[in-house]
């Protein structure tokens, strides 16, 4: 193990947020199991209180992880000089086979989060509370990818040793490498960036015309949540080396760093933001029909398809610009 | 306005400790009449009042605010219902020390994203109202005991409710402030407010403002009939 | 009804309720910063001297070649040079002379090396400034050293290195080859050990497995490897620290959980009565997470200022000798300033997430006081 000052600092953190969702979720567990509004039993009112504090721990909990997918590409991205070959996090994070399933884990997790606290804020406009025991339900549901993530970056930095020989990002996202990672490195450039703006145009039509219609909600979550895995392969495969203007380094980590602007951050951040409006809008699709939530659905998924567009939009607006301001064509790679 | 139909109130059900504050009491509170619940302290007047005004739930029973049913309300909502419909007097005022009077008007009006400078100005007129426009810049603790009433008057006024519940408002008071304080409540009476108030003071179940009065006695009521 | 308005409604109040209570929440901040101080104390110093053991390594020579005789470090022939410069993809193949010196009365070791282009004189010396502060010695003065065979030699100092460079050169004592050879007695056609560079980084690995085959006396040490072991060094002992300093940390929250857990009457009549007036459990949670937040910035931001003034204006003279281990010769360097954004999220969890942690449960159970409990009073 590897006793980083920022490795303390994630490892606490992953184990803070898996207790607050493991304790919002022993009390998910009781609400389902014994809810009822119409009952003015001291019981009821303790668990009203409680969906209180849950809701706390989960809004914080969410802010916590979007933040620890930072710092966890960081601390990979500082560590690379421990390991012989690894010139990137995606070198670091190749060292052992628990640094990837954490990662991934860790974006999972957030949009999961995200859609939850979706999930809950449309939930509490109503005063009949209908997807009570279905929020919590998912919260359930979060509950064990969270503690598997949380083993997973446990297992990825006590297993961590310097000096071990890895791939570093050149290999490990170049194009003649096996694997998943380098099969998205792979994917043709040219069909990539017409699926990434096909995927964009389609989320900007349906996005618009739902706003303007108020209908063709479920098109609109759809597409906002598939852009969001086109997204990150196209990230991988061509939006990546538009910034480093290297044919052959696909690493979405270093954009992150200081010699790209941190233009990585506005990527990850509107790339999630997409990511849970859509998959936020198309949960609340099969809402609609509750009663009471019939007036109120629809003004979130508005909302909704509003955040959408302006994260995509920024998305698509900053791969556009690069690609026109960048001298590098990516034709023939 | 209100009404309340068998309402039960339990406190620790089920322990050793259990007390059962309210027994079955059907109510109707009629709109733009003063009613005066009396009966000796522990007769379960304060749990009834914070239970017509939204502040507790009953054991069992149904509360109804206009044709609304609140009973099955989560908390969330019924204090949007408490917010807008009810305005509360405390015994003790219950103002926040080390802020001004202004201030203290002004906080049950923060969460409703009123915009401030308008609130201000409400709360101003409010404060005008009640002769107290010198001392609104004020710390409350400052204040005398009519003066600090009076802030909690206004203060339970600014989200203009339908409804004043006061809880044995005498309490601390002089027979002289004693009185004003029922000339004010005489006043908005007159402007359409429904006033209820919980007292044992004669001087307030005596009034000739009342309209209605409920003895209570043992979580129960024990009479009720137009006030003589 | 704007969300803007109503938090910022929610956020005066927060703010005039940190006031009325500003010698408890003062306190609080204080000892908050002093726990963000410490541990940004220690993340700040361990990651200048990281990168300031880069910028020095980086003009280093890609691979060192030493020779082993025993399995101890030896003398290397001369001989071995051409050998190396056979390899292909290997340039300037140098022969090194350097040496430990220790200096009884001031108790320090010195490191003296030949110099390089342009050479100094014979006869005369250039030192470090930890040289010089040891042995009180200025440009001009004449410096006794004893040589291997007992007898002293005078070494005049013409030029004392400049403080920038004080890392790297602070016990350096630079001389002409052939005096350092009189000096420590090293034969003719021996040298301490043999630099190379290579034209190709990729081939490193390589090159330095075909000198371990054509020279199996020898033991070719690269660049990276140092680094690599500075790293791991600086980080582990920066880490041993913060985990010494978890104690502090758990103090900490248990503090700012007591102080959550334990408010005043006043403070809990106080919601009650927020509650009464029409405020709702979320809001009111709201107003105490603001009031966190408050805290949570105020400390860390005066925390992290502090600690950057400490590291880097005032060298970190609370931790520096724990933190540099190697001590007497280099007390007094300064560190050049400079900052990442990870450090301080690092920072942001080790200190601000257990604070919030630690007060949203004793926050959320005073703001779900019931809004009639203010009546029973």
């Amino acid at each position: 193990m590897i006793l980083h000052p920022a490795v303390i600092a994630l490892l606490t953190g992953s184990l803070i947020v898996s207790l607050m969702i493991a304790y919002a979720a022993f009390w998910a567990y009781k609400i389902i199991d014994a809810w009822d509004l119409q009952s003015g039993s001291e019981q009821q009112l303790a668990l009203e209180k409680k969906t209180y504090l849950v809701s706390t721990l989960m809004t914080y909990a969410f802010g916590f992880q979007v933040l620890s997918f930072f710092l966890l590409v960081f601390v990979a991205d500082d560590l690379h000089r421990l390991f012989v070959g690894a010139m990137c996090a995606a070198g670091t994070l190749n060292v052992n086979e628990y640094g990837y399933p954490a990662v991934v884990l860790k974006v999972l997790n957030c949009l999961l989060g995200g859609v939850w606290l979706v999930l809950n804020h449309t939930d509490n406009q109503a005063s009949d509370y209908p997807l009570i025991r279905r929020k919590y339900s998912l919260l359930l549901v979060i509950v064990p990818f969270l503690l598997f993530e949380t083993g997973q970056l446990w297992s990825y930095f006590l297993n961590l040793k310097a000096h071990v020989i890895t791939s570093c990002c050149g290999s490990l996202f170049s194009t003649e490498e096996e694997g998943f990672a380098a099969g998205l490195a792979a994917l043709p450039a040219v069909p990539m960036q017409v699926l990434f703006f096909g995927s964009m145009a389609l989320v900007m039509g349906s996005g618009i015309f739902f706003l303007g219609g108020g209908s063709g909600g479920k098109i609109f979550g759809v597409a906002g949540t598939l852009a969001f895995p086109v997204s990150v392969a196209a990230l991988i495969s061509f939006i990546s080396v538009c910034f480093y203007e290297l044919p052959t380094h696909h690493c979405p980590f270093c954009i992150l760093q200081r010699e790209y602007h941190y233009v990585g951050y506005l990527i990850y951040v509107t790339l999630l933001g997409g990511g849970i409006s859509g998959a936020g809008a198309w949960a609340l699709m099969s809402f609609r029909s509750v009663p009471s939530l019939k007036a109120v659905v629809p003004r979130i998924q508005k909302r909704l398809a509003w955040a959408g567009l302006v994260f995509y939009a920024v998305l698509s607006g900053v791969v556009i610009l690069k690609m026109i301001f960048s001298d590098f064509v990516l034709i023939g790679y | 306005m209100v009404e309340l139909k068998n309402i039960t109130k339990v406190f620790n059900r089920n322990r050793p400790d259990e007390f059962t504050a309210l027994e079955d009491v059907s109510l109707l509170v009629e709109e733009r009449k003063v009613t005066v619940f009396k009966g000796p302290s522990g007769s379960g007047k304060t749990t009834l009042l914070s239970i017509v005004g939204a502040m507790a739930k009953p054991t069992s029973g149904r509360v109804l605010v206009g044709a609304r049913e609140i009973t099955s309300l989560p908390e969330r909502f019924l204090t949007e219902v408490r917010r807008r419909t009810f305005g509360f007097i405390f015994q003790q005022f219950h103002l926040i020390r080390g802020i001004s009077a202004l201030e203290n008007v002004m906080l049950p009006a923060y969460t409703t994203g009123e915009k401030h400078a308008a609130l201000r100005e409400r709360a101003l007129r409010l404060l005008e109202l009640f002769g107290l426009s010198a001392k609104a810049r004020a710390r409350v603790e400052w204040l005398s005991g009519g003066e600090a009433q009076r802030v909690t008057i206004a203060r339970a006024l600014v989200n203009d409710p339908k409804v004043i519940i006061a809880d044995e408002p005498t309490a601390h008071l002089d027979t002289k402030l004693s009185k004003d304080f029922l000339g004010i409540m005489e006043r908005l009476n007159a402007e359409a407010k429904t006033i209820l108030i919980a007292s044992h003071d004669p001087l307030v179940y005596e009034s000739t403002m009342v309209d209605h009065i409920i003895e209570m006695r043992d979580g129960r009521i024990r009479g009720s009939g137009p006030a003589e | 009804m704007s969300l803007h308005e109503r938090h910022r409604n929610i956020i005066d109040f927060a703010l005039s309720s940190l006031g009325r209570r500003w010698k408890k929440n003062l306190a609080l901040t204080v000892v908050y910063a002093f726990v963000v101080f410490t541990l940004a104390s220690v993340v700040f110093f361990t990651e200048a001297v990281k990168s300031e053991a880069r910028a020095v390594l980086r003009g280093a020579p890609e691979i060192v070649v030493q020779r082993l005789m025993a399995g101890r470090h030896d003398l290397i022939p001369e001989s071995h040079i051409d050998v190396l410069r056979k390899i292909t993809g290997t340039r300037q193949v140098q022969g090194r002379l350097w040496g430990y010196y220790f200096e009884p009365s001031t108790g320090a070791n010195y490191t003296v090396v030949a110099s390089g282009e342009p050479p100094l004189e014979p006869g005369t010396i250039a030192i470090g400034q930890g040289v010089a502060r040891t042995l009180n010695a200025g440009e001009g003065d004449l410096i006794p050293l004893k040589g291997s065979k007992g007898d002293y030699a005078s070494f005049e100092v013409v030029r004392v290195f400049s403080h920038e460079s004080e890392l790297v050169s602070s016990d350096l004592i630079e001389m002409h080859a052939d005096d350092l050879r009189a000096f420590f007695g090293v034969p003719e056609d021996y040298f301490t050990d043999i630099t190379l560079k290579v034209r190709n980084e990729k081939e490193l690995v390589v090159v330095a497995d075909k000198i371990r085959r054509l020279l199996p006396d020898t033991r070719p040490i690269l660049r990276d490897e140092i680094l690599r072991t500075y790293d791991s060094l600086f980080d582990w002992r920066s880490g041993l620290l913060l985990v010494i300093f978890a104690g502090a940390v758990a103090a900490f929250v248990i503090f700012a959980w007591d102080k959550a857990t334990s408010l005043s009457m006043e403070e809990r009549r106080e919601m009650g009565v927020l509650k009464a007036v029409g405020w709702e459990t979320s809001e009111v949670i709201a107003m105490k997470s603001w009031e966190g937040i408050i805290i949570s910035l105020a400390a860390f931001f005066g925390g992290t200022v502090l600690a950057y003034v400490h590291v880097f204006f005032s060298s970190a003279f609370i931790f520096e000798p724990v933190l540099k281990g190697w001590a007497v010769l280099y007390p007094r360097f300064q560190l050049v300033p400079q900052i990442d954004p990870y450090q301080v999220l690092a920072l942001f969890f080790l200190t601000v997430v257990p604070y919030t942690v630690a007060t949203v449960i004793p926050t959320w159970s005073a703001a779900t006081v019931d809004p009639d409990s203010i009546m029973r009073l």
